[in-house]
């Protein structure tokens, strides 16, 4: 039986454990059949079904260890924030199973629970607490979240629905870095805010690293990835295709990146040759 | 299953949170808020009041002395208000899960908590409607009893509810991936608001010898008639026209039951694929 594990115990063995993981999801009609399947077929899997699923990850088995600090790297669509999600047990695996030991601070959309319609004082201390802070905690820290994310105390009180965009991921950023989780996962929100917020962020994230914290971060950024991790896992067409250091994986990601833009040229070339040799007529057809 | 149900209850924080917002949320947005709220049902009472009491006589079953506790009146509010919060949460239901999906995306927590926390934030609302029923009880000179009080009271309340969160699992869950419940959730409420003789004493259909046996029967068995009788009973007690027959008792309590059961199942069956969905 797929599942995921959360124990409170903070042992000698690793953090995050995945064994064979694995998810499947549904193509285009199949989600109809797959509905009426649960309460007719229960959870034997209908045969003639299998060329209607789509595995995003198959397969994927890695541990981290406490205080490692793991980039994901790989094409858009391979699966990189689904692992995530899967590590954050927001998604349950159709195969395999993790094993997180440790509470989790997600920094994965860091507007979630914020609610449009309180003001963001109210919102501080709902998501902070939703998130497992007490009220002390919050109350002790409520103006280094305010400070870190740099809004005004006359907003401090008006609904959040007033807020700019970046207001708001700020306040998130600022309020999910306060937790004192031992696991972190990342996934591209450093992206965002401009340079000096970013500048912070990047300070706060070195800060909670250095507490022995373990980090699990997704990323297009090679500055980003380079500066924080010292591991990689380099995720290809839905398997795990490397596990190295963070250097080899990406210069495994880059190497694969420029034979298949060598391969596009050359199609592209090949095509262009084809219409060239076809004359004219062809190129009317097309336009 | 039992260590499901210890997850949710140490999560019972993140539910009372959500609750609190959710009120925060509907009650500042206008001062006016609760007396918005208790102003539809009353509305709606008086409507059908003047629609059923007086012009079509929905009253003749009424027992000459339930006429003197209350009469039909209270008879209706007795109905209608409970009725306001069963309706908002079959309302809601469909969308318990959808409007949390940001949350549920992003925060581990057991996946039952809100629909737990939709249907707590109508409980809370239900008890809002209280003072305005006790209002009607004091005025129309209602006598609660005791066997009322301390028998239909809790069951009509703990049966709502139990049928409520049932429906809230089965139809938070299957809305994500078939949106058409909503619609569908709509014209049902509407039935089950005339199915389950708000407006007018059961025995009206019961007695009526243009019903054939069998829809009688079918009446019956909806759980909610026999709910909605019990909230009645409160005030009305000692009439045996007023309070739930064998079946309607029955089919109430093992029906709630039976809801909750199937709508949890459903729930929990269908979770893998509303988490890939959402």
């Amino acid at each position: 039986m797929a599942q995921t594990d959360y124990g409170a115990e903070l042992g000698s063995g690793p953090v995050i454990e995945a064994k064979g993981l694995g998810v499947k999801f549904a193509v285009n009609r199949r989600r109809k059949r797959s509905l009426r399947e649960m309460f007719i077929h229960g959870t034997k899997r209908d045969p003639n079904a299998a060329g209607d699923e789509f595995w995003p990850l198959r397969d994927v088995s890695f541990e981290i260890a406490r205080g490692e600090c793991v980039g994901i790297v790989g094409k858009n669509g391979t699966g990189k924030s689904t692992l995530l999600k899967l590590i954050a047990g927001v998604l349950l695996p159709d195969e395999g199973e993790v094993q997180v030991r440790g509470k989790v601070a997600p920094l994965l959309e860091l507007r979630a629970g914020f609610n449009d319609n309180l003001t963001g004082r109210e919102n501080v201390y709902l998501v902070g607490s939703l998130h497992g802070m007490t009220e002390k905690q919050i109350d002790e820290r409520f103006d280094e979240i305010i400070e870190f994310a740099e809004i005004q105390p006359k907003f401090i009180d008006t609904p959040v629905r007033h807020y700019s965009s970046g207001m708001k991921v700020r306040l998130g950023f600022a309020l999910i870095s306060q937790l004192e989780h031992p696991i972190m996962l990342v996934d591209e929100v450093l992206a965002v805010g401009d340079k000096a917020f970013k500048r912070k962020c990047y300070e706060a994230i070195e800060r909670m690293l250095a507490n022995q914290r373990t980090m699990v971060l997704v990323s297009h950024n090679e500055g980003d990835l380079r500066r924080f991790c010292d591991r990689g896992l380099y995720i290809r067409d839905g398997g795990l295709a490397l596990d190295t250091d963070i250097e080899a994986a990406l210069a495994a990601y880059n190497e694969d990146t420029k034979a298949e833009i060598a391969k596009r040229k050359k199609a592209e070339a090949a095509k262009k040759a084809k219409k060239d040799g076809t004359g004219g007529k062809d190129g009317g057809q097309a336009a | 299953m039992a260590s499901r149900a210890l997850a949710v209850w140490e999560h019972r924080k993140v539910v009372g949170l959500l609750v609190r917002r959710d009120l925060k949320v509907k009650y500042q947005q206008s001062i006016l808020g609760y007396a918005w709220t208790m102003l539809e049902p009353l509305a709606l009472t008086l409507v059908y009041f003047f629609v059923f009491g007086v012009v079509l006589n929905a009253d003749r079953d009424m027992p000459a002395e339930a006429m003197a506790q209350g009469g039909f009146l209270l008879f209706l509010v007795a109905g209608i208000l409970p009725w306001t919060t069963f309706g908002a949460i079959l309302n809601e239901a469909p969308r318990a899960m959808i409007t949390h999906s940001k949350l549920i995306t992003t925060m581990k927590v057991p996946r039952e908590i809100f629909p737990i926390a939709t249907v707590g934030t109508k409980f809370v609302e239900y008890l809002l409607t209280w003072p305005v029923l006790l209002l009607f009880v004091f005025f129309l000179g209602g006598r609660p009893s005791w066997e009322g009080v301390l028998l239909w009271l809790p069951l009509a309340v703990v049966l709502q509810f139990v049928i409520g969160l049932g429906l809230t699992l089965l139809l938070s869950s299957i809305n994500v991936l078939v949106r058409d419940v909503e619609r569908l959730v709509r014209i049902a409420s509407r039935i089950l608001f005339y199915g389950s003789a708000i407006l007018y004493p059961a025995l009206m259909v019961l007695d009526s010898d243009q019903v054939p046996e069998w829809l009688k029967t079918a009446y019956q068995i909806n759980p909610l008639l026999g709910i909605f009788e019990m909230h009645r009973a409160v005030w009305f007690s000692g009439f045996e026209e007023l309070t739930p027959g064998p079946i309607a008792l029955t089919s109430a309590v093992v029906g709630s039951l039976l809801v909750l059961v199937i709508g949890y199942w459903t729930f929990r069956r269908l979770e893998m694929s509303v988490l890939k969905e959402l």
